[in-house]
């Protein structure tokens, strides 16, 4: 007996377990043979001898089985150690690549405004006299136009220099209540350090009855606009001036570099200006033929507002395509 | 628009108002702080006084001074020509610590001890105020000797640089800054002070004859003086230095520091060189509106708020002058002016946006610098022309006001902030007063403007934020879904490892030419580029991209994926949207899996890339043509059944004049990209079979030919097929081996061989007929 188990925990394959079993509990094996002299033990004795014989036969399996598992598992085990790899050699095999960082914020902003029912509008990028600055209340030789060196065509016609056509043609197609925003290209004819003559501006127009919308209605919109954008910064209301609206402001956030202690980037003043809006002038709603009626309109620039999140020092990188830019972005 | 702290001072009491407050009161009324700025003398830099002054003994430029420094006298050598004119100058003492660094030590020069240096202004980091060192006058203050220069408010000024908005010419000089600056801190603005002294019995009218033609929509106010000797103090070319102003001549310098001062425009004639006679006979003429011109003896001045001719202008010897303050509206200036080709001076910038209409204020502030520094004769009185103005009349509803800021503001307040801002108030009642609008507010015209005026003063941030109650809408429109599409393309496209580009607009002409691509028609192209390789619309993304992947390129990047979606325009001008794909180099990252030798992009890989950008498409034979389609390795691509662009790899050429690795481009109209509306096939529950059939076809005949072929059979049961092997050697000549593998599957039973068979032979059969095609 003693024997039989060493044989079995001296196996040391699932193969050679495979014979100690045939050896044993095969139909030729050792127990059988055992069993087999059952026939010749005389009766009284017969009960004690089976009892013994099946007992050690238990004893025998449990020991098999237990060293079947054992081997199963380490056979499992070195087969999975066969497949090992060095992992870290892959993790860069990633080819992934990236949204411009200009479209990715565009996106967000317009995710933002159609959140609050806004529609999302939008126009043509050669545009005409009319559209881009006579309804917006910068009739021909205005000073205010001098802000804005525009690209023209031979035939007349212009590259808008920003999207507020869309707000002139939007209220031309269709009837108030407007609630709209109109992100896209714009263009001016001007290039530095920091400016390019194509950057993408998103525009808002909202239009309700007389006396609906007031000024305290944008400081709502927009200071929740700029939390959602850059977090907890202080937002400022500065009065300017827009041919298009009437009163105008421009909108600052405190600094994010700085937290409005002053730095390079705000120019000391511990302020970043982001945004301009106001109260739309009464000559562009007489220029559409809306009467009774009152609306805000604000406008910013993109690549502002990812250059700031971002911390891109440099405007015109964004248009040069460089891969170790635009892969950060992965 | 520049204001220097002592100059506002002249206007208004500025006491107790700190720099920081200033700043903060700017930007809150809208006159918005560029930067501010205060000039900080060194410490030992003193007045002094020279003593003498000779000659050195042995360099010629150079003088030897006796200088008085209050605790002593000094022996300083000073190389500044001008320093025999000086009696109180600015010296800096030894131990002086200069900008840059520059340290005041005890010197020989050429044997001659010098203990000190006699200071020019912008040794001290002060603007140039011209040639030489400072010469030191009462203009700056009272002057002591060995007084700290720094000590002196009007040196160690503080200036604030605004930037002004377009409506706002009201603010383009000091004394209108103080007036809105006046309003926003509660204090009155000074009265400035002017007495009549020296005047000569004899009246302008005496002298002059103005003589008007057409109807002179301008204001015109002069004064005749014979001066006979002049000279500046040394604060007007410091604060023009200030203000950026470069100095010039003498009378020039008292004319821009008037009208920098009080916004009028003011001239001076030179009447002797124009060669007047006795009584001078003065012509202002307009002939066209807005246009008005100013001639004496038929010899021309000026054009009014436009230019004044050289001729006219005072020289250091002129002894009879005639001062000339004008104002003209600017929209009816600038509408006048535009188009037409006079030379417009300095003051044009003012005029254009709103000079100050208060004509005496700049001719007495003028007369007053004159008089105190000149000798000469003044004659009595003004000669005026007024043009026939009309004033503007508002009616201010408080209600109105209410509903455009969406806070009440009290109606006495809102007229309290009116008067202060100059508004004239002629009526009240109930919930309105009417308003006059002063004239310097050229820009004030409706309600609107009025309420601006109203939040610039309370301060928006006085102003509560109210959420606008709105009522929902569907606002999904097409402009929406294109753009939520266009969004999940873009997601896709990053995916596939295309990085996203934006480029301009614009492309280089010669360059779409010479690749064969469309060009705006030439009476349709841009009248002003900004450059010459910007000089036209784009008519494809694609050569922008190559431009890419070139610079790329050189920053040594190995393998270059990128895309772009946005507008091209054809030789009309038509706007379109394209979606274009590059790319360049490696297939796949340098890696252990290549052992850093990765295979370059082939057609099939980047098929595949765009695949799973646009989803599943055909490809044919290419009907494009440009100068980047490679003639044998291209394809247009068909969606849904629509040709909507092509793939090709770049034309080895091409390749090779960019100096870039293998590569693939594609370009393709969103238009035919936007997604159509499915409906889903039914699946079948029963078992198919896939079964391989290999035929013998034309070298030439495109995979396509035998698809048509076998589709135009319409087979139930034939799911799909798709080539999996070609095959040709010698023994096959011009023929090939396409191996095609077939789905077969039924809707409504398990397919027996018979049923198999009948699809395979009849495929076969129709093989034969369309392609020519033998069992191999």
């Amino acid at each position: 007996m003693k024997n039989l188990e060493e044989k079995i925990i001296q196996a040391d394959s699932l193969e050679s377990l495979e014979k100690v079993r045939v050896e044993l509990f095969g139909k030729k094996g050792l127990l059988a043979a055992e069993f087999s002299k059952l026939k010749n033990i005389p009766g009284p004795e017969k009960k004690a001898f089976a009892e013994g014989l099946n007992k050690n036969k238990a004893a025998l399996q449990t020991t098999f089985d237990d060293r079947y598992e054992l081997l199963k598992q380490e056979e499992i085990e070195k087969m999975l150690k066969e497949e090992a790899i060095d992992v870290s050699l892959y993790g860069t095999l990633a080819q992934k690549g990236a949204l411009h960082p200009v479209m990715e914020t565009m996106d967000k902003i317009i995710d933002y405004f159609v959140a609050l029912n806004f529609s999302v509008e939008s126009g043509p990028m050669v545009e005409d006299d009319f559209h881009n600055f006579e309804a917006l209340n910068l009739p021909k030789f205005h000073p205010a136009r001098d802000m804005q060196d525009t690209f023209y065509f031979n035939d007349g016609g212009l590259l808008r220099t920003h999207t507020s056509p869309v707000q002139i043609r939007t209220m031309l197609e269709t009837k108030p209540p407007i609630r709209m925003i109109a992100p896209g290209s714009v263009f001016r004819r001007d290039y530095d350090l920091t400016h390019t003559p194509m950057f993408h501006q998103v525009e808002g127009l909202v239009v309700d009855e007389k006396g609906k919308v007031s000024f305290a209605n944008l400081k709502s919109i927009l200071t929740d606009f700029l939390h959602t954008m850059f977090g907890d910064v202080d937002v400022r209301f500065r009065p300017s001036f827009f041919p298009f609206t009437e009163p105008s402001a421009e909108v600052d956030i405190s600094c994010i570099f700085c937290e409005g202690k002053g730095c390079r980037v705000c120019s000391h003043t511990g302020w970043l200006e982001v945004l301009g809006c106001g109260i739309v002038d009464p000559n562009v709603f007489k220029a559409v033929g809306y009467e009774d009626v009152s609306g805000y309109a604000f406008g910013l620039g993109v690549e502002r507002f990812a250059m700031l999140i971002h911390q891109i020092p440099d405007l015109r990188s964004l248009f040069e395509g460089d891969i170790r830019l635009l892969e950060q972005f992965r | 628009m520049i204001v220097v702290k002592s100059w506002l001072s002249e206007f208004i009491d500025l006491s107790g108002i700190s720099d920081e407050k200033l700043y903060q009161t700017f930007n809150a009324i809208g006159l918005e702080v560029d930067s501010i700025k205060t000039y900080e003398i060194p410490e030992k830099v003193v007045v002094g006084k020279i003593l003498s002054c000779e000659k050195h003994p042995d360099a010629d430029k150079l003088n030897v001074c006796q200088v008085d420094v209050g605790t002593a006298k000094r022996q300083i050598v000073c190389g500044a020509a001008n320093v025999v004119d000086a009696e109180y100058v600015a010296v800096a003492v030894v131990g002086a610590k200069l900008p840059g660094d520059f340290e005041i030590k005890f010197a020989t020069l050429r044997g001659v001890d010098s203990e000190g240096m006699i200071c020019a202004s912008s040794e001290l980091g002060l603007p140039n105020t011209g040639k030489g060192i400072m010469i030191l006058d009462e203009s700056i203050g009272a002057l002591k000797v060995g007084q700290e220069l720094g000590s002196y408010d009007k040196i160690s000024d503080t200036i604030i640089e605004l930037e002004l908005t377009a409506n706002r010419g009201d603010c383009l000089s000091i004394h209108g800054v103080a007036r809105d600056l006046g309003v926003a801190l509660d204090r009155e603005l000074k009265h400035f002070e002017y007495t009549i002294e020296n005047r000569e019995k004899l009246g302008i009218a005496r002298m002059v004859d103005i003589h008007t033609k057409g109807t002179v929509e301008a204001d015109l106010c002069y004064t005749l003086s014979t001066i006979d000797d002049i000279s500046v103090p040394y604060l007007i070319p410091l604060r023009l230095g200030m203000v950026g102003i470069e100095p010039g001549e003498d009378m020039e310098n008292y004319l821009q520091y008037a009208t920098h001062a009080t916004g009028v425009i003011l001239r001076a004639y030179d009447c002797k060189r124009l060669k007047a006679n006795e009584r001078l006979q003065l012509q202002v003429t307009s002939q066209e509106r807005g246009i008005v011109t100013v001639s004496m003896e038929e010899k021309p001045l000026s054009i009014v708020g436009v230019n004044q001719t050289k001729e006219s202008m005072t020289k250091e010897n002129s002894r009879l002058l005639l001062f000339e303050s004008s104002y003209i509206h600017p929209d009816l200036l600038v509408e006048a002016v535009a188009g037409k080709n006079y030379e417009k001076d300095d003051f044009y910038y003012k005029t254009s946006r709103g000079s100050e209409p208060a004509l005496t204020l700049g001719m007495e502030y003028l007369s007053s610098l004159l008089e105190k520094r000149s000798i000469g004769r003044y004659y009595e009185g003004y000669l005026h022309v007024d043009s026939p103005w009309e004033p503007v009349n508002i009616s201010v509803n408080f209600e109105e006001i209410a509903a455009l800021i969406g806070q009440k503001i009290e109606g006495g307040k809102i007229a309290t902030i009116l008067k202060n801002l100059g508004f004239g108030i002629h009526s009240r009642g109930g919930e309105k007063i009417g308003v006059v609008v002063p004239r310097f507010r050229h820009d004030i015209k409706n309600i609107q403007d009025v309420a601006e005026e109203i939040v610039r003063i309370i301060g928006i941030n006085n102003i509560d934020a109210k959420p606008l109650e709105i009522i929902e809408a569907n606002r999904l429109n097409e402009t929406m879904s294109h753009y939520v599409f266009r969004k999940a393309l873009r997601q896709r496209a990053a995916a596939t490892g295309l990085h996203e580009n934006i480029s301009y607009l614009f492309s280089d002409r010669n360059k779409l030419e010479s690749y064969g691509f469309d060009t705006l028609q030439r009476e349709l192209d841009l009248t002003n580029p900004i450059a010459e390789e910007l000089n036209t619309l784009r008519s494809t993304i694609l050569v922008n991209l190559l431009e890419t992947v070139k610079r790329n390129v050189n920053y040594t990047a190995k393998s270059i994926g990128l895309f772009e979606t946005g507008a091209v325009f054809d030789a009309n001008r038509e706007q379109k949207e394209v979606l274009s794909l590059i790319f360049s180099g490696h297939n796949t990252v340098e890696s252990v899996v290549n052992s850093g030798k990765p295979e370059m992009i082939n057609f099939a890989a980047f098929v595949q890339k765009l695949g799973a950008v646009i989803g599943s498409f055909e490809l044919l034979e290419c009907s494009y043509h440009n100068g980047l389609i490679h003639p044998y390795q291209s394809a247009d691509i068909y969606c849904r059944g629509v040709k909507c662009g092509y793939v090709s790899k770049l034309h080895p050429v091409v390749q090779e004049d960019y100096g870039i690795y293998d590569t693939f481009i594609a370009e393709l109209e969103m238009e035919a990209l936007y997604p159509k509306h499915i409906n889903a096939e039914v699946i079948s529950k029963f078992q198919g079979v896939y079964k391989d059939l290999s035929v013998v076809i034309d070298k030439e005949t495109p995979y396509h030919q035998v698809k048509e072929a076998i589709a135009s059979l319409e087979l139930d049961t034939l799911k799909k097929w798709y080539p999996v092997d070609i095959y040709e050697d010698e023994t096959l000549g011009a023929q090939k081996s396409l191996t095609i593998r077939f789905f077969i599957q039924s809707m409504d039973k398990t397919l027996q061989e018979d049923d198999i068979e009948s699809v395979m032979s009849q495929v076969m059969e129709k093989l034969e007929q369309a392609c020519q095609a033998t069992l191999r």
